[in-house]
């Protein structure tokens, strides 16, 4: 829908909104892109300046829900609008997880400055964040420009995600088995693997956000998830 | 939850009521409903929305023939009440109307007694032999009209001194009198202050259990609250029918959009 409201300031409320999110968005971008060069180069100002940030994005969540049960109450919105209204509160709600998890990261980021480093984990948390960060990107610019087939690859794409995660599970797995010394820094890398790898979750439910947003269709739950971790054992380490 | 709100929304909703076959509307010259095509589901709230002057109206008043009354309208195509044809010869537009009650915009009581104003349409149709035969069905049609309890002690007392409200449920609740099938609704709501239309909505939504009713509302709020289907016209033409939930949330034209979401189209 291009055209105008007849009360022009509806539109004034649904672009405010919208905006505020664009805004979110932003924070959230620059949090993880800020914890994972904190989280690589031991940098804890860096880590600390996260965990700050993070209340700026809750506050914003908070704002941005106040905003939306303003123009629900005031405005009924229907057809659209309403999916507008109503998705503008999802992805808000996802995207302060993101911050969160963020945050959650550049906590662990502490302990691990101190800890014995782990061989080959740092590159492959690299990649899931790479992964998850090229998702956000994109299924930000599906928001924008309201583009359905994007947001349907973002949502296929967090399938490798959960891969990667696997991979990276099965290895501190071993490392753990190996040398018990290893398991305090192991577990908080995995923490923060979980973590990009919820990020990658949640950026999938902005992306079925966009879908229904468009189409006023929700997208079927069936996609592919390979996050298989919940079955691993330490003995189906040996088949690997 | 789908199956939920099927269960709690479309009771008997199966079965066609109304069948509306490209239906024409004249006023003198002026095409004012353009080839209609519906189908009114049994028992269920079916609400017309649309801008002034789109015809809802005027459609609305061709199911129970109110366009005979004025003479340069003109009605074609089929209009069909259980299969049978509503403008055929054999139809008597006064028997018509005792099965197809209506409901206006102003509420417009006789300037006759609480009891008199129910009675007034069973006396003429015949419909009680007894004097104990009335009283029940002027007890019944209150209780329906959900106002019995209010009117219990003072039926002799003037419909014209109720408040605004009432006089509408009272209005309701004559209409249903004569034991109609289908409830026309003009725009029952708008001379209504906001108690008064809820108490009038609660009431269409139980009068949904035993009667087929279409209501032309303004607000677009209304007929979100009561309804299970709606139609949208503009222009003279029904541009969507479809489930209520539907309608509001996810419209498949672009006119019913504009209109629903406060659009200039």
């Amino acid at each position: 829908m291009t055209t105008q409201h007849i009360v022009s300031a509806f539109d004034r409320d649904l672009v405010g909104a919208q905006a505020k999110v664009m805004k979110m968005a932003g924070l959230v971008e620059e949090a993880m892109a800020q914890v994972a060069i904190a989280l690589e180069t031991n940098d804890l100002a860096k880590a600390d300046a996260v965990r700050k940030n993070d209340k700026a994005i809750d506050a914003l969540d908070e704002d941005i829900k106040h905003e939306c049960a303003r123009i629900l109450a005031t405005r009924s919105p229907t057809a659209s609008d309403l999916r507008t209204v109503l998705t503008v509160m999802s992805i808000s709600s996802n995207l302060e997880r993101c911050g969160d998890y963020a945050k959650n990261i550049a906590k662990r980021t502490t302990v691990l400055t101190n800890a014995t480093p782990i061989n080959g984990v740092a590159a492959a948390l690299r990649g899931m964040q790479n992964a998850v960060s090229s998702m956000i990107k994109d299924v930000l610019e599906a928001y924008i420009q309201r583009d359905v087939a994007r947001a349907e690859d973002v949502r296929d794409r967090d399938n490798q995600v959960d891969e990667m995660y696997n991979t990276l599970f099965r290895s501190l797995l071993t490392h753990m088995m190996e040398d018990s010394q290893n398991i305090t820094a192991c577990m908080h890398l995995h923490f923060i693997a979980k973590n990009i790898e919820r990020m990658g979750d949640h950026t999938t439910s902005i992306a079925e956000q966009v879908i229904y947003l468009v189409t006023g269709e929700m997208p079927d739950e069936d996609r592919p998830k390979s996050d298989l971790t919940a079955f691993t054992t330490p003995e189906d380490l040996g088949e690997a | 939850m789908d199956d939920l709100r099927t269960v709690s929304k479309d009771v008997d909703a199966n079965n066609t009521k109304i069948s509306a076959k490209n239906v024409q509307v004249y006023y003198g010259d002026t095409h004012a409903i353009k080839d209609v095509n519906v189908e009114i589901k049994e028992r269920t709230v079916t609400a017309f929305i649309g801008p002034s002057g789109c015809g809802k109206s005027t459609f609305l008043r061709s199911i129970n023939r109110m366009n005979d009354t004025i003479d340069i309208c003109r009605v074609e195509g089929d209009i069909r009440i259980d299969g049978k044809d509503i403008y055929d010869r054999d139809v008597d537009p006064v028997q018509l109307r005792a099965r197809v009650g209506m409901v206006f915009q102003k509420p417009n009581p006789f300037p006759k007694s609480i009891y008199d104003n129910i009675a007034y349409g069973p006396k003429i149709h015949g419909l009680a032999k007894t004097k104990a035969e009335m009283d029940e069905i002027v007890e019944k049609s209150l209780r329906r009209g959900a106002i019995w309890n209010e009117v219990k002690d003072r039926l002799h007392a003037p419909g014209t001194g109720l408040s605004g409200g009432q006089q509408q449920r009272l209005c309701i609740a004559r209409a249903i009198a004569t034991e109609p099938d289908v409830l026309l609704m003009d725009e029952p709501c708008s001379a209504l202050d906001p108690i008064a239309t809820s108490q009038v909505e609660e009431l269409i939504d139980q009068l949904r259990e035993s009667y087929t009713v279409v209501i032309v509302t303004h607000s677009m709020q209304q007929a979100a609250r009561v309804s299970q289907k709606t139609a949208f016209f503009h222009l003279g033409n029904l541009v969507e029918y479809g489930n209520t939930d539907d309608i509001f949330t996810n419209p498949k034209d672009p006119r019913t959009e504009s209109y629903i979401s406060g659009r200039i189209g």
